[in-house]
């Protein structure tokens, strides 16, 4: 078990791109070798090392290594991006785009991230014990497809557009979703257990199952019966028919 | 200025009848002459393939293709063919890039230069959007640029052909070329544009359009006429009616014949049509869609008044983009895909639509097969461009992968392998053993269009020609082009040299140096009585319709830096 803990020294007004910090660069590698790294500091690369503390403990594979982040990280994104095994750990808000591309591995935010949390996502898994924001799961502007597999659980509230273009892979909000969960998606799963507005618009498929209020239901959806989850029984919708979409809205 | 010799090459130019033949090439000036002095700088091409720098005479790379831009901001990731698409960080030569079926201004020029192409053609020209199209022409390096100009919706043009007013159509499409800098007439789904306008489209050539009582056919006759009245260097450049429809290759051909006994005082062609492969479709639906190349190419075969390009379609993510308006809109229904639509006020019509072309959908690969068969079927390869209709095929940067196909029999049954079965029986690919050589791939890249766009300085290395050069890393002595397709397509990806005007500006694939290309446009001189006649009906147009007055409208001197104006006097 390797474990490397990064403290930010000081918070930082401008933005970090911290897309090089992830258990496959930092495993079975030493605290030098690991503070050397790059990151992008506004529009200049600075070392890991300059603006974090870093303390390493162990030496092993990518699986077996954990990254805790301290400090406040709200000015830094991309934290995790294209992670494939392993674990971070982060105790502080997080700035935008964090676990984007992942392929497998576990996030863990203990407080809030900004938008595009778990975006073009492939595998592993995030935990967000605090509130999403925009595109929680979403894609890349244009892009066919958002997130395609692995599992975003976030604890509290999203905002708009709660797995965008979402082809693969489950969403459950435990909080509230604001307009348009689960917009153009074509498969995966969202749960939504608070309310929300306008879901599943132009889905073509995949399931979204809202337990709280859904306001403002789209008229392009066929109520199709009934349908029991975990003991609840559900209206059944399928649509998006103007997208001649074979999707599941499941209301209450 | 500068002298070059271009030592061994082994030289394909059809022009002047060459065929890969061992010789030294020499420069001065930015021109190909006889000899030059023993102080010129020397290149030992080592008996590398040498050609004429390339010409795309059909090419969407200025205008229309932001829209494509606007709606695929992932476009700029694609990396599908490495080396020429994806992001790529600028240098002390270059400019960053981005992109693939759009790739930004830049890229266009790098990336074609990289592939030995010098001059392209951007293929629709709206005038009122022309001061937009020269701006996006002087943003891409290198290379010298054309384009043709939309004619076939226009009110005025209709309106002078229901009224039988030749001399003022003929001033009047003079006019629009001035206005918009361009090179030739466009006319792109005659009257359709039009009738898009209240959500229709017309079915053939002699379905009249809406409000105005002119049929297509009528619109192709009168602004071919128009075309051979002012003598212009290219003929009139034919999207035919009924684009992308299964069956639509009866209009194709009716098409083609109309224009059977036109005749030019130019040597060229009285017709070139364009994207043939769109248009060559046989079947009642997409249930029994097939390949109509076979009864198209025999027509061909049998006539002498036309030249076509292939819009040879290529596997993966493409972007379609036309005036044709009323195909997109089929298209973005039927692809269930997002779709740009613009009305082109007076003038036309305009939609884009994103699009894949998979092997594994029959629809498609029927469609890869009608390009190549076209291209194979047809005898005389002068008749022939070939073209992706680039990026509505496919990306430029597949060319040298669609060489090989025409190139290597064995190559296309590599690919025909990943084929559902049905489409098999929809094709005539397979039965066909014809393979193209080096010589015939530089007509149907750069020699044909010399003669078909009248470039007597474009497409060859004759003396006097421009020193547009192209050297490939392929010995045409020793390669089997027909087996060695892995060679070819590398060699054709990144030439060993590109001399644009007789400098090096790629080096072993790379840019070497980013000079400002050209932009050609004709000048076609009419009777000013004529002309002064046609501008009070101009003018009553601005005054009544256009959203901008004229003197906003027209291109000015200020938006072509390097003009190359040809005149033309009217017969």
């Amino acid at each position: 078990m390797q474990t490397v803990t990064l403290s930010l020294k000081e918070k930082n007004a401008i933005p970090i791109e911290a897309d090089t910090i992830n258990p496959d660069n930092f495993a079975s590698k030493s605290k030098d070798e690991i503070g050397a790294i790059l990151v992008w500091y506004g529009n200049a690369q600075v070392t890991i090392g300059e603006v974090f503390d870093v303390a390493v403990d162990g030496s092993d594979s990518t699986e077996n290594t954990k990254v805790v982040i301290n400090g406040d990280v709200s000015r830094v994104k991309r934290i995790g991006q294209e992670m494939s095994a392993g674990e971070i750990e982060i105790n502080s808000n997080v700035d935008m785009h964090c676990g984007s591309n992942m392929t497998g591995g576990k996030i863990t935010i203990n407080g809030d991230a900004d938008s595009w949390v778990g975006c073009e996502m492939k595998g592993g898994e995030i935990v967000v014990n605090g509130n999403g924001s925009y595109y929680v799961g979403g894609g890349y502007r244009g892009e066919a497809c958002g997130m395609k597999g692995g599992k975003i659980t976030v604890t509290g509230n999203v905002r708009d557009y709660l797995g965008e273009h979402m082809c693969g892979g489950e969403i459950v909000v435990k909080g509230d979703a604001g307009l348009l969960p689960g917009i153009s998606n074509n498969g995966g799963s969202i749960v939504i257990e608070g309310n929300t507005t306008m879901p599943a618009s132009e889905m073509k498929a995949g399931t979204i199952i809202i337990k709280g209020e859904a306001a403002e239901l789209l008229p392009s959806f066929a109520e199709d019966g009934t349908e029991d989850v975990d003991g609840v029984t559900y209206r059944k919708f399928a649509g998006d028919v103007n997208a001649n979409g074979k999707g599941v809205l499941l209301v209450k | 200025m500068s002298e070059l010799l271009i030592k061994n090459a082994v030289v394909c130019d059809p022009i002047n009848n060459v065929n890969c033949e061992k010789m030294d090439i020499s420069v001065k000036d930015g021109k190909i002459v006889e000899s030059v002095s023993s102080g010129a700088k020397v290149i030992d091409a080592g008996g590398k393939l040498t050609m004429a720098g390339g010409v795309d005479g059909h090419t969407h790379c200025a205008g229309k293709i932001n829209v494509g831009r606007f709606m695929s901001p992932h476009d700029m990731r694609m990396t599908n063919v490495p080396g020429l698409s994806g992001k790529e960080a600028p240098t002390a030569t270059t400019r960053a890039q981005v992109g693939y079926n759009t790739p930004n201004a830049f890229a266009i020029g790098y990336r074609y230069a990289k592939l030995g192409y010098t001059t392209i053609g951007e293929a629709a020209i709206p005038i009122i959007g022309a001061r937009h199209t020269h701006e996006e022409f002087e943003a891409i390096p290198i290379l010298d640029k054309f384009g043709l100009t939309l004619f076939g919706s226009n009110w005025q043009v209709m309106e002078y052909i229901r009224d039988d007013e030749p001399e003022k159509l003929a001033a009047y499409v003079a006019w629009g070329l001035k206005a918009s800098r361009g090179y030739g007439i466009k006319i792109v789904n005659p009257g359709g544009g039009e009738a898009w306008g209240w959500g229709k489209n017309v079915s053939g050539l002699d379905d009249p359009v809406p409000n105005f009582d002119v049929t297509p056919a009528q619109i192709i006759m009168g602004l071919a006429e128009a075309n051979e009245k002012l003598n212009l260097p290219h003929s009139i450049h034919l999207h035919c009616n009924n684009l992308g429809k299964p069956g639509n290759y009866e209009t194709t051909i009716a098409s083609m014949k109309l224009l059977e006994n036109l005749k030019s005082n130019r040597d060229r062609q009285v017709l070139h049509v364009t994207h043939v492969q769109f248009n060559a479709y046989g079947g009642t639906s997409w249930r029994d869609f097939e390949s109509a190349a076979p009864q198209v190419s025999d027509y061909i075969n049998s006539t002498d008044h036309m030249t076509f390009d292939l819009g040879q379609a290529i596997f993966g993510p493409a972007m379609t983009m036309t005036a044709d308006g009323p195909v997109e809109y089929a298209n973005s229904r039927m692809l269930n895909a997002k779709w740009s639509n613009m009305d082109v006020e007076l003038e036309d019509a305009s939609g884009v639509v994103p699009i894949t072309y998979s092997p594994k959908n029959f629809v498609n690969a029927v469609q890869w097969a009608i390009g190549l068969e076209l291209a194979l079927l047809v005898d005389d390869p002068w008749k022939v461009m070939f073209t992706t209709d680039s990026p509505n095929g496919g990306s430029f940067v597949n060319y040298p992968e669609a060489y090989t196909y025409l190139m290597s029999a064995k190559r296309r049954a590599e690919v025909i392998e990943g084929f559902p079965e049905m489409a098999l029986g929809r094709m005539n690919i397979p039965g066909i053993d014809r393979e193209i050589d080096l010589y015939e791939l530089a007509i149907m890249t750069r020699a044909m269009q010399s003669k078909i766009y009248c470039m007597d300085t474009k497409g060859h290395l004759g003396v006097g020609a421009d020193a547009d050069i192209a050297i490939y890393d392929l010995k045409p002595d020793s390669v089997d082009t027909t087996v060695e397709y892995a060679a070819v397509k590398k060699a054709f990806s990144g030439a060993a040299y590109t001399i644009k005007s007789g400098e090096v500006v790629v080096k072993d694939g790379e840019i070497a140096m980013t000079p400002e290309g050209r932009t050609y446009w004709v000048n076609a001189k009419m009777p000013q009585a004529t002309v002064d006649a046609m501008q009070v009906d101009v003018a009553k147009k601005f005054k009544k319709y256009y959203s901008v007055s004229q003197s906003n409208y027209m291109v000015e001197d200020e938006y072509l830096p390097h003009p190359v104006e040809i005149t033309t006097e009217a017969v």
